[in-house]
């Protein structure tokens, strides 16, 4: 799905653009998978939720970003 | 602004011909045949989503409707992601889903780079490989117990035909230890054409010039192999590890026919317990929670997944 | 399969190739097996199918077959030799092991059950797949990637979480245990792969054969029935050969959500017994004959699987 907003290109933040941030995002997820799935801590597997919860947030949003 | 996007609209179709359509505008065709599909989906999996997660914030029954419903808050996640019991769960699942995404990613990428030889009558033993996983994963599950079973059942006998342990002994599914196996076993048995198709799909996609370069560079089969065959395909193998981690990560149908999440809660997996949950203690408010906290990891993945998928299009 | 490039210069060697060849056939063979098991247990006696070591020379026998589509009961051997003469195969091979036919079996309610849901939920799929995927692929359409996501991400959600509300909304509805009601549902799940398949389809159809037919005087609408839909026959079938197997072979929802009327095949079939446990001939002959379409199917969709199994994404 490839989304082009020409015309904010220039205003945007070089940081913030979507491929770097949809990285980011795919690595909250994988991280959030890893605690939900890890034996080793409650306290990690409790707070998987939240993070896979971010993430994907988090990859909704970004996804509207600028290439 | 407004004006522009409209004009955009009406620029699908080159503009001389766009005045000749008599009826309906292409824009109202569009939502015309688009909102069918959207409206059915909303009904029946967003609807019943919001609802759950309405339910989730409750101690609703569902066997017990007419009791009066208390809101608890978030104290049905704090529950779930506090529980011992669904964190065993959880591991029973990442246990299943590494072993089966492993084999079935070694096994069938190996079959397709074979495959991709073109010996003399690959096409037909092709389709033969891929037979399984267009079968019911229910009833040919089902029919898994007969060949686990002991002395009896074919697998059992094999393998204590090859190995020497008597045949007794060989319990697939009653064992602590094998269980879990026997489930892995199935299903790697049936996913594994899945991985080989799209690996082959990868394989195929890797232009020839690269591998006459490589050839021109004298680069050993070794290199080539590591430096060109695995990178190039990668995007596929994703492509299918993503998509077998979601199936199995959600899977239900084989360990409830196989095992029903036993012997004890040994292959009790994620699913199995949302089951017993909901449809046998009807802890209806409590297993929505846990429901959308499947829902979430399962959409984080879709993700991924839908950009794995935008990758190899591509290509 | 397509055989698009061969390697020329880096041609694997003759004996690599053999090699491959003895690896994939030995696969394929082992992989096969369970399916000839069931096939050939189909055609065992019950006694037969329980001998160790497993018997894979056997008399044939369509007592399987007999008790699949029968119940019976347990008589005595006076009683029965009161009964007059037995009136087919079935009915001796029955009377053999001292028992009687009692009545026809739920299978096959439960099969004709499954050909209802599956063939009415793949016309209802097909049918709002193909408009939207039209929609979709010749408008432009706000937010069409949002759209697109967001119904196949509904196939995606696990099964068991869906049936909570669904099991609420149906019993609400009055919809619980009907084929209705399963047909909605499967409709719902099959919609998102037949929209993402026939998208792919009917994108490979050029544009230029609705204008020119929209330049003959024809509107939209019917230049999308006169040209598109016959060009897209062929992608039309195999999606909605992709939406009956897997309405088909659909076991979780059917499990939870249907009990008697509505019941299909897949929930049916583990739950056949005979006496003292599991009749498993039975199983088989019902497992085999459930299993025939699905194996026909997938002969005829071998070039097209690869696509079905990336929702249209990958082609070749």
């Amino acid at each position: 799905m490839s989304r082009t907003v020409v015309s904010k290109r220039s205003y945007w933040p070089r940081w913030a653009r979507r491929g770097l941030m949809e990285n980011i995002a795919t690595a909250i997820i994988a991280i959030g998978f890893l605690m939900l799935f890890q034996p080793f801590a409650l306290s990690l597997y409790t707070y998987s939720f939240v993070t896979m919860l971010t993430g994907t947030v988090m990859f909704i949003i970004v996804s509207k970003f600028p290439e | 602004m407004l004006n522009r996007t409209a004009d955009n609209a009406a620029r699908a179709t080159p503009e001389p011909l766009a005045k000749k359509i008599r009826g309906i505008s292409d824009k109202g065709l569009a939502w015309l045949f688009i909102s069918p599909t959207i409206l059915l989906l909303l009904a029946i999996n967003i609807f019943p989503l919001f609802w759950a997660i309405y339910l989730s914030f409750t101690n609703f029954r569902a066997n017990r409707p007419n009791e009066v419903v208390k809101n608890l808050g978030l104290s049905n996640y704090q529950r779930i992601l506090g529980d011992q019991d669904i964190w065993i769960a959880m591991q029973t699942t990442a246990h299943f889903v590494f072993w089966t995404i492993l084999l079935q990613t070694v096994i069938g990428f190996t079959l397709a780079w074979l495959i991709d030889r073109k010996f003399r009558g690959h096409a037909f033993w092709t389709t033969i490989i891929l037979v399984p996983m267009m079968l019911s994963p229910a009833v040919v599950g089902n029919f898994w117990r007969f060949l686990y079973e002991p002395q009896i059942g074919l697998f059992s006998y094999v393998i204590s035909f090859v190995t020497g342990i008597p045949p007794t002994n060989v319990q697939m599914l009653s064992n602590v230890e094998l269980a879990p196996w026997a489930i892995i076993i199935v299903d790697t048995w049936m996913w594994t054409p899945y991985v080989m198709l799209i690996c082959l799909a990868g394989l195929r996609s890797i232009p020839e010039y690269i591998y006459e370069a490589a050839e021109v560079d004298r680069a050993s089969n070794w290199r080539q192999f590591w430096s060109i065959t695995l990178p190039m395909a990668l995007p596929f193998i994703m492509l299918a590890v993503l998509f077998r981690g979601i199936e199995n990560f959600k899977m239900f149908d084989m360990v409830n026919l196989l095992t029903g999440g036993g012997p004890g809660s040994t292959t009790e997996v994620a699913s199995i317990t949302l089951k017993r949950q909901a449809f046998e203690s009807w802890r209806t408010g409590y297993s929505s929670a846990f429901a959308i906290i499947l829902f979430v990891a399962v959409f984080g993945l879709a993700n991924i997944y839908v950009k794995a998928l935008n990758k190899v299009k591509q290509r | 399969m397509s055989l698009t490039t061969a390697h020329s210069v880096v041609a694997p060697s003759a004996n690599s190739k053999r090699i491959a060849g003895v690896i994939i056939v030995a696969y394929a063979l082992i992989s096969i097996v369970p399916l000839l098991w069931i096939f050939a247990t189909s055609f065992k006696t019950p006694p037969d199918s329980i001998a160790y070591p497993p018997k894979i020379v056997f008399q044939p026998s369509i007592e399987g077959y007999c008790n699949l589509f029968t119940t019976r009961t347990r008589q005595t051997p006076e009683y029965i030799n009161s009964l007059g003469p037995a009136t087919g195969f079935c009915d001796e091979t029955v009377r053999k092991r001292n028992m009687v036919i009692a009545g026809p079996s739920n299978f096959l309610p439960r099969f004709v059950n499954s050909l209802i849901i599956a063939f009415g939920s793949t016309f209802c799929a097909v049918f709002l797949g193909t408009l939207s995927a039209y929609g979709f692929s010749r408008f432009k359409v706000p937010l069409a990637d949002d759209l697109l996501f967001f119904i196949l991400s509904t196939r995606f959600m696990p099964p068991i979480a869906v049936a909570i509300p669904i099991y609420l909304m149906y019993r609400e509805l009055g919809l619980s245990d009907t084929a209705l009601g399963m047909i909605l549902l499967y409709t719902a799940v099959n919609v998102s792969l037949a929209v993402w398949l026939l998208k792919g389809f009917i994108d490979e159809i050029p544009r230029e054969y609705e204008e020119a037919a929209m330049i003959d005087g024809y509107t939209r609408l019917q230049a999308f029935w006169r040209t598109v839909l016959p060009q897209a026959t062929t992608g039309i079938a195999a999606t909605a050969i992709f939406c009956l197997i897997f309405a088909w072979n659909e076991y979780a929802f059917a499990a939870l959500l249907t009990s008697g009327t509505a019941q299909t095949a897949p929930p049916f079939i583990p739950t056949i017994i005979g006496e003292g446990g599991q009749d498993w001939p039975a199983v088989a002959a019902g497992t085999t004959i459930f299993l025939v379409p699905i194996l026909v199917f997938t002969i005829l969709l071998r070039k097209q699987l690869l696509r079905g199994i990336t929702f249209g994404a990958v082609r070749k």
